[in-house]
């Protein structure tokens, strides 16, 4: 039973693609901790300014590697992992907003699906072995036919995004068992975090209510309010994800909180900390609602416990604080 | 319902054939998307080919590639089909390893590209589809037989595009109320199977060795068990998935279950040859226990080609190892057994395969001896035969 926190300095090379996303500012900070050199893969037209991974390049001078590589893109793959010569890598890379992989369907084939791909084959043909780390997501059970999901509950995916991920998760399954690759999956359930993209629904509800905290009167529109939803920290997660590449066997995690709170009690615990009831603040709207929704995804993340010593520790309520405290001192940075 | 119109992509493939025949036969306008090549690859549906410039043609081709979105949308645009089967895929397990993000690219995404033009002309309404699911998307079998509601594993780059395109199915039908319809097919052989699938690279040794074409044979796991029905049969099952009110996904198998070792002592005893196994593993050997003249005869048919060339033919003898084990083949994760239950298509379609096992070995394996037969009358006029190489 190892927490994270406590495993010895290291001076391995991890290579994170996502990076610039919330789960890759997280894993850089918790792996720069650790003593690991991290390299990053941004996107040839990526703008990093003022990002964390900035803040993270001055906080560690000289740790910190950015370099230019598409997922669509097999030889910028190639010259990224001959670049960076990383023991770990951590594919957090995707197109990962559901609603938007109705619209871009084929795009989020391209890059979640087949630069997965693209990724595992270059590293099996590497000579230095390379442990793999594959972001797959509770998007995978989709419609779940068990509550909680475990990592023997049957995928049934519901929309282009996880449908992409359950590709994604297949192959690194395959990779592991057809070339003795040590790649892993980790099943992350919603995780949430004041660097959640502003698209998102959390995100959005703590915004709303920072907003409505500090006297505006706009509102905001929800899709479906009784979905629940298994939230927890990213900055739990990331712990997670570095876990299981540490394992000795490649495998596959579960990794969530056992909790589902809807997304009404998201709202009521938000605005409640700004003093307000959402009910003034919130509608519904059903240009919101996705043409196929999951009405409850709860995670058991038991195996993970026992296997990996993994646990969450910032709770539903201190997690939507948080979310909302962020907000209030992002509006009071810069005003509104 | 004469005048319907049916697009099938991947009509120069062994479905293709057989698929475009049925909806022939029932009056429909079929069109095929074939890929480009500098290669006639149409021999399976040449027989079906009407000339363009004559009135009233029902069969058309057309150049397209599964990678290539706008080119589908065109195709689709310009045949305005109520039925799509989507039967193209890069389809062999072993080259998915080698050629992943090919296979990718068309089996999983191919589908999508597919599904999204039938949305982007405004067809939901008209166009029913097929896709051509696998049950080797079942891999490490999670229970035995397989059904609809068994959990997927796949075990290899094809069978994970092949569950993507299942999912993104199930998903467009749940999400745009689109009839599609998976057809989660089982082995299914027939003489027109590529020649570099198992059960044809048998049936085709079998012939070629007992007319002295060929001295040997090399194969993978012989231990691995497969369920194999007839193409013919199982084409008829995807026609009646789409006439369906409510699209709905079928496994379709015949529930009997025969292992690579079966089937190829089935096809060498067709022309004469018992075949006995020794050894095991790597090691293991198929050898001739006994031979029947009068089937090989049949086989070599001495009349039809003068008799004279069969020299290597005598050589033929019991003791003779002709199977053998080639590790090449294995794959590097193996689907060791599958075996389909078909009982919701039987309930609700009223389907049901006609050709037993026994029937398609031998029609299978006849069918390579008049191939066989024609190499020799080629051979005896002095020129080249074609000699197919994995």
């Amino acid at each position: 039973m190892v927490r994270a926190e406590s495993v010895t300095r290291s001076s391995k090379t991890a290579l994170i693609t996502g990076i610039t996303g919330q789960d890759g500012g997280y894993l850089a900070a918790l792996l720069l901790e650790k003593d690991y050199t991290v390299h990053g893969m941004i996107r040839p037209t990526a703008d990093i300014g003022g990002s964390r991974i900035e803040t993270l390049m001055h906080a560690y001078p000289g740790r910190v590697d950015l370099h230019a590589a598409d997922l669509t893109d097999t030889s910028s793959l190639a010259a990224l992992m001959d670049k960076s010569e990383p023991d770990e890598v951590y594919h957090l890379a995707g197109q990962s907003h559901i609603q938007v992989s109705f619209d871009l369907p084929e795009y989020t084939g391209e890059t979640t699906a087949l630069g997965t791909l693209r990724l595992l084959e270059v590293i099996r043909r590497r000579h230095k072995p390379v442990r793999f780390y594959q972001a797959a997501t509770s998007e995978i059970f989709g419609e779940p036919e068990e509550v909680p999901q475990t990592e023997h509950t049957p995928f049934h995916p519901v929309n282009p995004y996880a449908a992409a991920k359950l590709y994604a998760f297949s192959l690194a399954g395959v990779y592991r068992r057809a070339y003795g690759l040590h790649a892993s999956n980790g099943i992350l359930f919603n995780h949430e975090s004041p660097f959640r993209g502003p698209n998102f629904v959390t995100r959005k509800i703590a915004r709303a209510a920072a907003e409505a905290g500090a006297g505006s009167t706009e509102g905001v529109a929800l899709g479906n309010l009784e979905a629940r939803r298994d939230w927890g920290f990213a900055g739990d997660y990331v712990e997670g994800m570095y876990l299981i590449v540490q394992a000795d066997e490649a495998d596959d995690y579960v990794i969530a909180t056992g909790e589902s709170h809807s997304v009404r009690e998201f709202c009521e615990r938000a605005f409640a900390r700004v003093g307000l009831d959402y009910r003034d603040h919130v509608h519904q709207d059903p240009a919101f609602f996705r043409p196929v929704d999951i009405t409850e995804t709860r995670g058991d993340a038991t195996k993970a416990r026992q296997r990996l010593g993994w646990t969450p520790r910032v709770t539903f309520d201190q997690l939507v604080d948080m979310m909302v405290d962020a907000e209030i001192e992002r509006i009071g940075h810069h005003g509104r | 319902m004469g005048d319907k119109t049916a697009l099938i992509t991947g009509i120069t493939g062994q479905d293709g054939a057989y698929l475009a025949e049925l909806l022939l036969n029932k009056g429909y306008s079929v069109h095929g998307i074939k890929r480009r090549a500098s290669l006639f690859n149409s021999q399976r549906v040449d027989h079906l080919y009407e000339d363009p410039h004559m009135p009233g043609v029902r069969f058309r081709m057309h150049y397209g590639d599964m990678t290539d979105a706008t080119n589908l949308i065109r195709i689709v645009q310009e045949t305005q089909p109520d039925e799509i089967y989507n039967l193209a895929a890069q389809s062999h397990v072993q080259v998915s390893f080698e050629t992943a993000e090919y296979t990718a690219n068309a089996d999983a995404l191919g589908a999508l590209r597919l599904l999204e033009a039938i949305r982007i002309l405004g067809l939901e309404k008209k166009t029913r589809f097929y896709q051509a699911s696998t049950s080797e998307m079942f891999g490490l079998v999670q229970e035995v037989p397989q059904r609809e509601t068994t959990p997927f594993y796949p075990r290899s780059p094809y069978a994970a595009a092949k569950v993507y395109a299942y999912w993104i199915c199930v998903n467009y039908r749940e999400a745009y109320g689109l009839h599609v319809s998976n057809g989660i097919l089982f082995n299914h052989e027939s003489p027109l199977r590529g020649e570099t699938f198992v059960t044809r690279k048998i049936t085709r040794a079998a012939a070629r060795i007992a007319l002295g074409l060929q001295s040997d044979l090399y194969l993978g796991n012989l231990d691995s068990l497969r369920d194999w029905g007839h193409a013919r049969d199982f084409c008829r099952a995807m026609h009646l998935m789409l006439q369906q009110d409510e699209p709905d996904d079928y496994v379709i198998a015949t529930g009997e279950q025969h292992s690579v070792r079966e089937f190829v002592s089935r096809s060498f005893a067709e022309i004469g040859i018992a075949l006995a196994f020794q050894g095991a593993g790597l090691d293991e050997i198929g050898v001739i226990a006994d031979l029947d003249p009068q089937l090989l005869a049949r086989a070599r048919n001495d009349e039809g080609t003068g008799g004279a060339e069969h020299a290597d033919v005598e050589s033929l003898s019991p003791g003779q190892a002709l199977v053998r084990v080639d590790p090449r083949y294995f794959r590097p994760t193996e689907v060791t057994t599958l075996l389909g239950d078909a009982t919701k298509a039987r309930q609700k379609l009223g389907w049901s395969p006609a050709v037993p096992f026994g029937e398609l070995v031998h029609e299978m394996v006849w069918s390579d001896v008049d191939e066989a037969r024609q190499d020799m009358v080629v051979k005896a006029g002095g020129f080249r035969v074609r000699e197919s190489r994995e």
